[in-house]
């Protein structure tokens, strides 16, 4: 066994790879419950490839048959109820994950020096997961697909000048058609994929550059032994493989009871209307984004003007790429960090939590209202952030990390 | 950490689940999949009453066999009635469909009959009971009929014969029959809730595996999980 693995690292340093990545990589030893989600994220990432491939054995991305093999899939195929489940349910899950462990970077300011590019791929990968839901939610074909993809597209259109034109190329038709569902299919299936796994490596890598950040926000690297291994770290594995398995048994005991016995979460995982085959010629009555557009929808509602809108939209994610920059106190974790950080923080928090449940409503007068003033707060954060964090009153951070539990 | 999973937990549970407009409040009907007559005696009055319009263009007969635990030759002999181009049985294996001219049926009924095999899923069954119990007598409309819960349905109300016509009392804002059908409203009641429990089990046939597996995918998860814990806590008890 020896001189085969002798034979392999003369050709392919895997014990090396092992030991600079997960025995000998040395990650803080007071990680928190906020720090399952970046692996857990990765377990998800691979779930949904897999079970994605076995979708695509069955599934036809053609208008007239799309909806019928999903139906087929879920009838006729072996296990393949259970298979379109952890997919469906996969999806919903990978935002509930991706939100709290960026919600993680934002309390113990993971984002900061030296972590911003860490933090960038992180906020791609965001946006593409955002691209890559929105391709595969028109793929089942049902009308809430449909209309969906009709009013996310015409969005497009509001953009002055070349806005027509490039939601005509988008759609490659003037409506959301057969030809749109193809190249839906396509990006769903390949190009995004790709692209969202070359920026995990590249979040990795830059991860690995200089280890992970951790709750009291302080750089573990800063106090080394004489081997020069870090005092408050300990190896990845054994230590944070054995977590993580607890953590990821933990988290497919909530997974796996979704998945068997609500897989429709009423109507929020599996919207009702979308087991209505697409019908061109008629509107839902109420077209709802699933519920990890909604607050980003409820943003673009808020503002009377469609290409407002469109852009508060947009730049509701844009301004999370520079947070980095907004953000200009020293101090990373919350621990910390002054008053008016949590106060904002947690403003933040009930914002986006209301701009969902808003996003997932019908636009009465009332909502409208309490969508703006939560929009504003939403972008207040940012802009008092800038203001506030470069004169916080923060507490002295420790030398060494602090374990709780 | 329990308040942050209590905040996951709002977040992902249905706290206001699908708020349509809702013309009348549904009567709740008592769904189980387990009752195999109540799924048999739904599918027999579905092939009797409502297949001639309404197809379930994405369900086969012959998943019948474990699902209704019918055997095959009964599904063959008592629900298959329609023929192929040449005459012969439909085979146990197809879709159930019908023979249905779409230009004739928009003419009839203004539209063409859906497909029903996902209509518990889209509409739920709460409102299948209630669309179904809800048929009363309206002179204005083309077939006789109006729907409380619909209004202006294009459907008539095919099974008058065996609930009865009803008219809406204007004293005390609910029914009364003008005349009998073949059954009690008792019966009738009863007879839509074998009729609605069949189009549930057939709007996702697995759901008779799902909450069987599901029972045991979730011992096993709590088992590994408690062992999961036990090898954490081994390793991690040296970390101070």
């Amino acid at each position: 066994m020896d001189k085969f693995i002798t034979w392999i690292d003369e050709r392919l340093p895997v014990s090396n790879f092992v030991k600079n990545h997960l025995s000998q990589y040395y990650a803080p030893k007071n990680f928190n419950f906020f720090y399952y989600f970046g692996a857990l994220a990765i377990f998800i990432f691979i779930l949904q490839i897999v079970t994605g491939i076995f979708l695509t054995i069955n599934y036809k991305p053609d208008a007239a048959s799309a909806f019928a093999s999903v139906e087929y899939i879920m009838r006729d195929v072996e296990w393949g109820w259970l298979i379109r489940y952890l997919h469906s349910t996969g999806a919903s899950f990978f935002f509930v994950v991706i939100y709290l462990h960026m919600f993680r970077a934002m309390l113990y300011g993971s984002y900061k020096n030296p972590r911003e590019l860490l933090w960038l791929f992180g906020m791609l990968i965001f946006v593409l997961l955002m691209a890559e839901a929105f391709m595969g939610y028109l793929l089942p074909w049902g009308q809430m697909s449909y209309w969906g993809a009709q009013v996310i597209i015409s969005l497009f259109g509001a953009i002055p000048y070349i806005g027509e034109s490039l939601a005509l190329w988008i759609r490659g038709d003037y409506v959301i058609s057969d030809a749109t569902l193809n190249r839906f299919f396509a990006f769903h299936v390949i190009a995004l994929p790709l692209l969202l796994f070359a920026l995990i490596y590249l979040h990795l890598a830059a991860l690995h550059t200089n280890g992970s950040n951790n709750p009291d926000g302080i750089e573990i690297k800063k106090n080394k032994d004489a081997n020069g291994v870090p005092l408050d770290g300990i190896p990845f594995h054994p230590y944070y493989t054995v977590k993580d398995i607890f953590g990821l048994s933990v988290f497919l005991l909530i997974f796996t009871f979704v998945v068997f016995f609500m897989p429709e979460l009423g109507g929020y995982f599996l919207e009702k209307d979308n087991f209505v085959p697409a019908d061109p010629l008629k509107t839902p009555e109420h077209i709802v984004p699933v519920w990890y557009f909604t607050p980003f929808y409820a943003i673009l509602r808020a503002i009377p003007d469609k290409v407002g809108g469109v852009l508060a939209m947009g730049a509701a994610i844009f301004v999370l790429f520079v947070l980095p920059w907004i953000d200009r106190c020293s101090v990373k974790s919350i621990r910390y960090r002054g008053m008016s950080y949590k106060v904002l923080l947690t403003l933040f928090v009930i914002s986006f939590f209301g701009l969902g449940y808003i996003g997932m409503n019908p636009a009465t007068p009332v909502l409208t209202w309490i969508g703006r003033l939560f929009t504003l707060i939403y972008f207040g954060f940012f802009v008092a952030l800038y203001f506030t964090s470069a004169n916080e009153k923060t507490k002295e951070p420790p030398d060494r990390v602090t374990m709780h539990d | 950490m329990i308040r942050i999973l209590l905040i996951t937990a709002i977040m992902i549970l249905p706290v206001h689940a699908y708020a349509a407009s809702q013309s009348m409040p549904l009567k709740s009907v008592l769904i189980d999949l387990n009752n195999k007559s109540s799924l048999q005696r739904g599918a027999q009055i579905y092939v009797n009453n409502c297949l001639g319009c309404h197809t379930l263009k994405y369900q086969r007969y012959v998943k019948f066999v474990d699902h209704l635990q019918l055997p095959a030759e009964t599904i063959e002999n008592n629900l298959i009635f329609t023929t192929n181009k040449d005459g012969e049985a439909t085979k146990i294996g197809s879709l159930i469909l019908n023979s249905v001219n779409p230009d004739h049926a928009t003419e009839a009924f203004g539209v063409m009959p859906p497909d029903l095999t996902l209509i518990a899923r889209s509409r739920g069954a709460d409102w299948l009971y209630t669309f179904l119990t809800s048929f009363y007598k309206d002179e204005t409309r083309p077939l006789g009929v109006n729907n409380s819960l619909y209004s202006n349905v294009g459907m008539p109300h095919v099974l008058v014969w065996m609930e009865g016509l009803k008219k809406q009392s204007s004293e005390t804002g609910g029914y009364e029959y003008i005349n009998k059908g073949t059954m009690t409203s008792a019966e009738y009641d009863n007879a839509m809730t074998d009729l609605v429990n069949f189009l549930v089990y057939v709007a996702e046939p697995a759901q008779l595996d799902r909450y069987r597996i599901g029972f045991w995918v979730i011992l096993f998860l709590g088992v590994f999980s408690f062992i999961a814990f036990l090898l954490k806590s081994e390793y991690w008890k040296d970390v101070k």
